[in-house]
């Protein structure tokens, strides 16, 4: 809401920095800054101008601005140009990607990865929101909740190289096993897509766990009263009424952790094994070497991004048809 | 819901904490093992490794380069998420749904996909690799959480504060660091925070802009790849410590100062 200076001159307000001594009365009486002042608030058009320029400016150069000039890498010949050559725009970057499965390969499995990883978190995380909503005291929710959010401000690679002692060949669960007696030799965890996917989950919990959280406190109890008393089950309850009520907070959740999960570098650098070679190595490794595989590298990326844009759009698309086709 | 669901819930619940939790516990266990190798069991304990820390130059050097790009990083994400956030919340203008949606890219954006674009960006720019491309990068990628944190607390300020002090003669920036600013102080710190964590944290956008200089998760990260040691664990408990220590006071702090306002 902007206030224009005419309606408070009708009004009869003075400005009071006349007898103010104080820094700000001293600043507001100042004949320079008041000149400045007035210039700039003369209409409301310019106020609103000198406040919007600088976020504007900020956002287009600082937050599209890398896109941008991603994308325009890719769709050129060689990246940075090299003196006395011309750069020319192409499309060879993308076909590359297409004509060998050493790049197809780890694109797909990424994908498929993601998708299963995210899946596995919401399974973990949803009766974990659910106990936190329902079954513990609001006075202990935030103490609880608090308690597991202390571990999620601890750094990727921090974590990351945790669950490489945990799982290792003389790790804490070979130990157990063999403890127990249930294993001879250890199981070698390490370095498959299952400790990837361990360590995966375990960093992008959170980030399921909390929309769920708020989806399932928001909701009232009383609906789950109301179709218990019309002698629904459990299970019925569960699906009929908690479950269509949080797709929201699923949707979201789900989302986030997709994006996230393609984006690990050291994350599967770390955990995982040759056979495990996600999207992210790939792409990393066109800026290992000489600068001029940069529009490959960036090519790669573009395409990338562009797949989990589509994929999660699609998934928003379908989750709020879900939400419709329930309300009905 | 019957007994048997509630007990089967809360297992899940315990289960889900230890998963959380016995990887770090291990981890700084680890640190105290009295042996070069990794792994269990630990038969003796010593406080070498954790001693060793103080005299590592090159941890000492990575920490104290970790922190300055987290402060520094952090001053600028405050400044400009702040700013935008006065522009945003509770404005209608033509553009604002574009404005927000490409403040909050970066944030979406996958990590090496945000590491390379801003790599290529930084070149474009002519920034070379090293402190300044690294504070760079986590100031732009932090700033959309500064907006979001800021945004909600600002729409929360009664609007007449803002009128009284207008009426009073306030012109528009005075009234907003005297009345907005006071208000928006916690949202701001609980923000800093957050970015703090975040940059002191973050390992992919500084391993791509950095130049020969390790940040400490970039240190632990080359060690890691040579093989595993204690002392890795020790480097690696010092990050993890300092973290939840900030984390958990931060939280303390952002809640007392929303009690008191």
């Amino acid at each position: 809401m902007t206030y224009d200076a005419s309606a408070r001159e009708e009004r009869g307000a003075v400005p009071a920095a006349g007898g103010d001594r104080t820094f700000w009365g001293r600043l507001a009486s100042w004949a320079p800054y008041r000149a400045l002042v007035q210039i700039a608030t003369a209409t409301p058009r310019r106020q609103f101008l000198i406040l919007a320029a600088f976020p504007v400016l900020w956002v287009l150069t600082q937050h599209l601005g890398p896109m941008l000039q991603m994308l325009r890498v890719s769709l050129t010949d060689a990246y940075p140009v090299a003196p006395g050559t011309e750069q020319h725009f192409t499309f060879d970057n993308y076909l590359r990607f297409l004509g060998d499965s050493i790049f197809w390969m780890p694109f797909f499995r990424t994908l498929s990865f993601a998708f299963v990883f995210t899946l596995c978190t919401l399974i973990l995380t949803y009766p974990v929101a659910y106990f936190l909503a329902r079954h513990v005291s609001p006075k202990n929710r935030m103490l609880l909740l608090l308690m597991l959010l202390i571990p999620f401000w601890v750094g990727e690679i921090v974590r990351t190289y945790a669950i490489m002692i945990l799982l290792g060949n003389t790790g804490a669960v070979n130990l157990v096993l063999k403890w127990l007696g249930l294993i001879d030799r250890p199981i070698p965890f390490m370095y498959t897509s299952f400790s990837m996917g361990v360590g995966i989950v375990y960093l992008t919990a959170l980030y399921m766990l909390l929309p769920l959280y708020s989806a399932l406190e928001k909701l009232p109890k009383s609906l789950n009263e109301a179709a218990a008393d019309l002698g629904a089950g459990a299970w019925t309850r569960f699906r009929r009424v908690t479950l269509p009520l949080t797709l929201e907070g699923i949707s979201s959740g789900c989302t986030l952790v997709f994006l996230i999960s393609t984006g690990f570098y050291a994350t599967p650098v770390l955990l995982g094994g040759p056979s495990t070679t996600v999207f992210a190595e790939t792409i990393a490794g066109f800026f290992h070497v000489a600068g001029d595989e940069w529009p490959t590298g960036a090519a790669f990326a573009v395409i990338m991004f562009l797949a989990a844009l589509v994929i999660t759009t699609l998934f928003q698309k379908l989750m709020t048809a879900l939400r419709k086709g329930d309300a009905k | 819901m019957t007994r048997g669901n509630r007990i089967l819930l809360s297992c899940v619940y315990w289960g889900f904490v230890a998963y959380v939790f016995v990887p770090l516990v291990l981890m700084v266990l680890m640190g105290f093992k009295d042996s070069k190798f990794i792994g269990f069991p630990i038969r003796s304990y010593t406080l070498e490794w954790y001693m060793g820390l103080f005299e590592n130059a090159e941890v000492i050097s990575a920490f104290g380069y970790s922190v300055g790009i987290a402060v520094l990083s952090t001053l600028i994400s405050v400044f400009v998420g702040t700013w935008i956030a006065v522009l945003l919340e509770g404005r209608k203008f033509w553009g604002r749904a574009a404005i927000f949606g490409m403040t909050v890219l970066p944030a979406l954006v996958p990590g090496i996909i945000s590491a390379i674009a801003f790599r290529i960006y930084a070149r474009y720019l002519g920034i070379e690799p090293g402190m300044g491309a690294i504070v760079w990068a986590h100031a732009v990628h932090n700033v959309p959480f500064v907006v979001l944190v800021v945004m909600a607390r600002l729409s929360t300020l009664p609007k007449s504060q803002i009128e009284a002090a207008r009426d009073l003669g306030a012109d528009p920036l005075i009234a907003f660091l005297r009345i907005s600013l006071p208000y928006l102080i916690p949202a701001i710190m609980g923000a800093s925070i957050f970015c703090l964590l975040l940059s002191f944290d973050d390992f992919v956008r500084s391993f791509f802009l950095g130049g020969y200089e390790p940040t400490l998760p970039v240190l632990i990260f080359a060690k890691l790849k040579s093989g595993m040691s204690p002392e890795i664990n020790a480097i690696a408990t010092a990050a993890l410590v300092l973290t939840a220590v900030v984390g958990v006071w931060a939280e303390r702090f952002t809640r007392r100062m929303n009690k008191e306002s």
